[in-house]
């Protein structure tokens, strides 16, 4: 995501530039000319100290950052490691760090990262470098074979339960809690995310949730809002904020124009993406699945029976194919990949779930057309919601139910138990662990080209970005959609249990089906509940329950 | 008039029986069962271990490996030991076959070992003998069916393949202008990784937006230029990518056939009377029968391993239209990390494919030599 962040902060710069263009901007130039280029460009606003000079590497409008600003970085923010750390305390130790080797994101961060940290320490660190595909394979083949040949790992929550419920992560020393502050992380990245058993063994370095995009230019359409009244439509034509208008709207906009083009509704991807694409009819269902009263909305914890065909996940499907003819053309070959660049972005829908780069490439990407067009909220809620346990649809006399979609988790760093024989070593892995995965550090990450999202309660602070370029309109929008989903108290958070990528990747199947039209949404869900079970039993239902109930801290 | 075989040559590498030190037998045999002794202890103080029937063995299989290697070393020098110069003889095929063995053989092996057995990789428990579930499973997959029913449709498609690369070899062999040209620009496509043919022409070209073939569908008036929309099409398009990648291959085999050719059994032809098309039906394509076979039967086996244009451009979709074997034991094996289960359809496949083959081959051989009877009649 950040790449887009950092392209952002580089457009805001220009608007500085147009600015400056102005007499106060004569006074700004005079008074920048002695601090060089790097100073003109850097935040006016209030951010001092360590905070602020990060900002600074290597500044906006001055290129993408190198290997040596992530080291810049790095020995920036290496004092909390001198606090727990003496000079040359792990001379000789050496670590593996398995990681993805996405082009100048991740691993490229942490070893530029984590130099500083090696030549203070004395550690040397050995790489393993994975392209994104490669990682589910190679984690599940080291953990199944035995041949865990790594020190840290960079992983995502989802697989907790295949490296912590098996016993093979090293439980986070308290040293390290205090050194990286958890208390600053958003809610739902708390206990008992990152933890297994009441231990916590995650440090987290990125957050993840779907929040919905929406094009202001429909709404506001002063046609469309006439349309929309003479059809006899109910209330006024405005953004929805539940399934219900969302479905509403979207057979609405069906044969409209929106300018010369034609106009669509919300964007559903029908097409597999390795599992990830199950996690946008999960967006559309949470808001019927997930009872506030109930943490379960995709297995029952105590039997491990899947929910994915109950009344709830059903309307969620049936809602997809309700609305298939009003989708975009070959809509049925559309992956996430496609909604949400090569639809959305490129101004075709109106309305789309998706992660944080929606919002990040609106007005930053070169292929996006709608930069000025595009706002943010939580994903839509229900006017009812499914109770599994008494098979009933309640209404909440709070209003609509609300169940942001936190899928995937978000990143983070994991020490292996194998270094626990080993106190020099298991410190050492901490040690680096904590590095990257610092309060400091991870304020640079949020705000320049790393691929992890905000995600600590410290990111979310408007002035901040303020100063970095950003509009204040836009930018705490955006970062409200995310922050209102991190800390929603009826978040949907999935399973942390052994194979819940096969779980998604065998629905994704089945789905297809469905919208081929080859089997309707009740017998469609049933084949993937039967299939799930199987997975559940071939993996071993006792323990998947034990698994289960140990990822929601029961 | 020397005899062949009997000349001054032949007779410097006549083997003759040596004449064998009983001690020198003894010890090469004791050598070969002390390895031996080796590797079983070796294997059954693992295989205990591994049990937790004993504690002590080795931290991995690695030390199995070593002992295999020594026993191997040990049987080829006890070889020589035991029968002197025709054992050195041996020792031209055996290091040969004790790799193959150990490479190709052992883990077919293990692999139908795995194929009876409940692994996946996400279960705490590792791979359990479940007998014939896994065939029980996949008799009642109609995912795994499905993609087998797709698999007749792409070997089909083999058929018009080779006859357009007939035709094209065909022209590339006449007196054509530029035909070293059009020779190298129709092996194009072939030199294509079938990754880049998915993305540049199934993800890009044929994209329904902005693709240049779909913005020519709707010049020439196909309002909704979908190639991948409907289950029909998008097999059919599926093929047609894969046609335009492996057809050069075929013509380039053909190509060679027919360049190979006498051109004096043509002219004949000609001389005899026999009008183009008898000149083909009835001389050139019977004397490139058995380029044609070589030809069709390397590119079905091509076929039956499709699954890269399909994994990348519609992961089998529409709603399995599309999907190979190799692209549903793919999904099966490295999305859902579904070991057992994925062998045995990999396994079942290799079977259906060797009786397929051989029947093919079979009945393709008895039809050629009939064509020929009945030519030569």
């Amino acid at each position: 995501m950040k790449l887009e962040v950092y392209n952002r902060l580089m457009a805001a710069q220009m608007n500085r530039r147009n600015v400056l263009k102005g007499a106060a901007g004569a006074g700004a130039i005079a008074a920048g000319a002695s601090m060089g280029l790097g100073g003109l460009l850097r935040p006016a606003l209030a951010q001092s100290g360590l905070r602020a000079e990060m900002l600074g590497i290597p500044g906006v409008g001055v290129g993408s950052p190198t290997d040596a600003d992530w080291q810049k970085v790095g020995a920036l923010t290496l004092d909390a490691t001198r606090q727990n750390v003496a000079e040359r305390e792990f001379a000789g130790v050496e670590l593996t760090f398995l990681g993805l080797n996405n082009q100048n994101l991740h691993n490229f961060l942490f070893r530029g990262f984590l130099k500083p940290w090696e030549a203070y320490t004395g550690a040397k660190i050995n790489w393993i470098d994975l392209a994104q595909a490669d990682y589910n394979a190679r984690l599940q083949q080291s953990i199944a074979t035995s041949t865990v040949d790594f020190d840290i790992i960079e992983m995502g929550a989802p697989f907790e339960g295949d490296v912590l419920g098996k016993g093979l992560a090293s439980e986070m020393p308290d040293w390290v809690k205090d050194q990286i502050d958890m208390d600053d992380y958003v809610n739902y990245l708390k206990a008992p995310v990152g933890t297994w058993g009441g231990k916590t063994y995650r440090i987290s370095i990125d957050g993840d949730c779907h929040n919905f995009n929406y094009r202001t230019d429909y709404f506001a359409d002063a046609d469309l809002a006439a349309a929309w009244e003479a059809e006899g439509n109910d209330g006024p034509w405005e953004v929805p904020a539940t399934w219900q208008k969302v479905q509403e709207v979207t057979k609405f906009l069906k044969g409209k124009k929106v300018g010369r083009f034609d106009a669509h509704g919300y964007l559903d991807p029908l097409k597999g993406w390795g599992g990830f694409a199950f996690y946008f009819l999960g967006s559309r269902a949470t808001a019927y699945a997930k009872h506030p009263d109930d943490a379960d909305w995709l297995f029952d914890a105590d039997t491990m029976k899947p929910r994915v065909n109950n009344p709830a996940w059903v309307r969620a499907i049936q809602d997809v194919l309700d609305v298939l003819d009003a989708q975009p053309a070959d809509q049925i070959n559309a992956d996430p990949g496609t909604t949400g660049f090569q639809q959305f972005l490129a101004g075709t829908g109106s309305m789309l779930s998706w992660w944080g780069d929606i919002g990040s490439n609106a007005q930053t990407s070169d292929t996006s057309v709608v930069g000025n067009d595009v706002a943010f909220s939580i994903l839509p809620g229900s006017d009812d919601v499914y109770n599994a346990k008494t098979g009933a649809w309640d209404t909440l006399a709070s209003g609509p139910n609300y169940a942001p979609n936190m899928a995937y988790i978000g990143w983070g760093v994991y020490v292996m138990a194998r270094v626990d024989s080993d106190a020099k070593k298991q410190k050492a892995a901490w040690s680096a662990a904590a590095h990257i995965g610092g309060k400091d550090i991870s304020l640079w990450t949020a705000a320049y080209p790393s691929g992890f999202q905000p995600y600590r309660n410290s990111h979310f602070d408007i002035p901040e970005w303020v100063g970095s370029g950003y509009e204040e309109a836009f930018i705490s929008n955006y970062l409200a959609s995310q922050a209102d989903s991190y800390n929603h108290p009826n978040a949907a958070i999935e399973p942390r249990i052994p194979g819940i990528f096969q779980y998604y990747s065998v629905a994704e199947d089945e789905l297809a089906k469905i919208y081929a039209g080859q089997s309707g949404a009740q017998e469609g869900a049933d084949k993937i509940a039967a299939a799930w079970e199987k997975i559940t039993d071939q993996i071993g239902r006792e323990s998947q329950i034990a698994l289960y109930k140990a990822s929601q801290g029961i | 008039m020397a005899v062949p075989g009997q000349s001054e040559g032949d007779q410097l590498h006549t083997v003759v029986s040596d004449h064998m030190s009983p001690s020198r037998i003894l010890a090469g045999r004791a050598l070969l069962w002390l390895a031996a002794l080796q590797l079983l202890v070796v294997l059954i103080v693992q295989v205990l271990h591994k049990l937790e029937a004993i504690s002590i063995g080795f931290v991995n299989w690695r030390p199995l490996l070593y002992a295999y290697v020594f026993w191997a070393i040990a049987l080829c020098v006890s070889q020589v030991l035991v029968r002197g110069e025709q054992g050195k003889r041996a020792l031209f095929v055996l290091p040969a076959v004790l790799f193959v063995v150990s490479m190709v053989v052992f883990p077919l092996l293990f692999g139908l070992y795995i194929s009876f057995t409940d692994w996946n990789l996400s279960s705490p428990t590792g791979p359990k003998f479940n007998g014939l579930a896994n065939f029980r499973q996949m008799s009642g997959d109609p995912f795994y069916w499905n993609a087998l029913k797709n698999m007749v449709y792409y070997v089909l498609a083999v058929t018009v393949e080779y006859t357009i690369a007939f035709g094209l070899a065909l022209l590339l062999n006449a007196q054509v202008r530029a035909r070293k040209f059009f020779r190298v620009a129709f092996l194009l496509p072939l030199m294509l990784s079938p990754v880049a043919v998915s993305w540049m022409v199934g993800k890009s070209m044929m994209e329904v937006r902005f693709g240049p073939l779909a913005n020519l569908g709707r010049l020439l008036g196909w309002d909704n230029p979908s190639f991948f929309g409907t289950p029909e099409l998008a097999r059919m398009t599926i093929m047609l990518m894969d046609a335009w990648t492996f057809i050069p291959f075929m013509m380039v085999m053909i190509l060679a056939g027919l360049q190979a050719l006498p051109k004096e059994v043509q002219e004949a032809a000609k001389i005899d009377g026999a009008t183009p098309w008898q000149g083909f039906w009835q001389v050139t394509f019977p004397l490139m029968l058995p380029v044609s076979i070589t030809a069709i039967v390397i590119r079905i086996i091509f076929k039956l391993k499709l699954a890269d244009i399909i994994i990348n451009v519609t992961s089998g979709g529409p709603g399995g239209a599309t999907d190979s074997v190799t692209s549903f034991i793919f999904r099966e094996y490295r999305d859902r990390s579904n070991v057992g289960y994925g062998t045995l359809l990999a396994m079942v496949y290799l079977v259906l494919i060797i009786i397929f083959v051989t029947t093919l081959l079979k009945v393709v051989n008895r039809w050629t030599r009939q064509f020929h009877q009945e030519g030569a009649g």
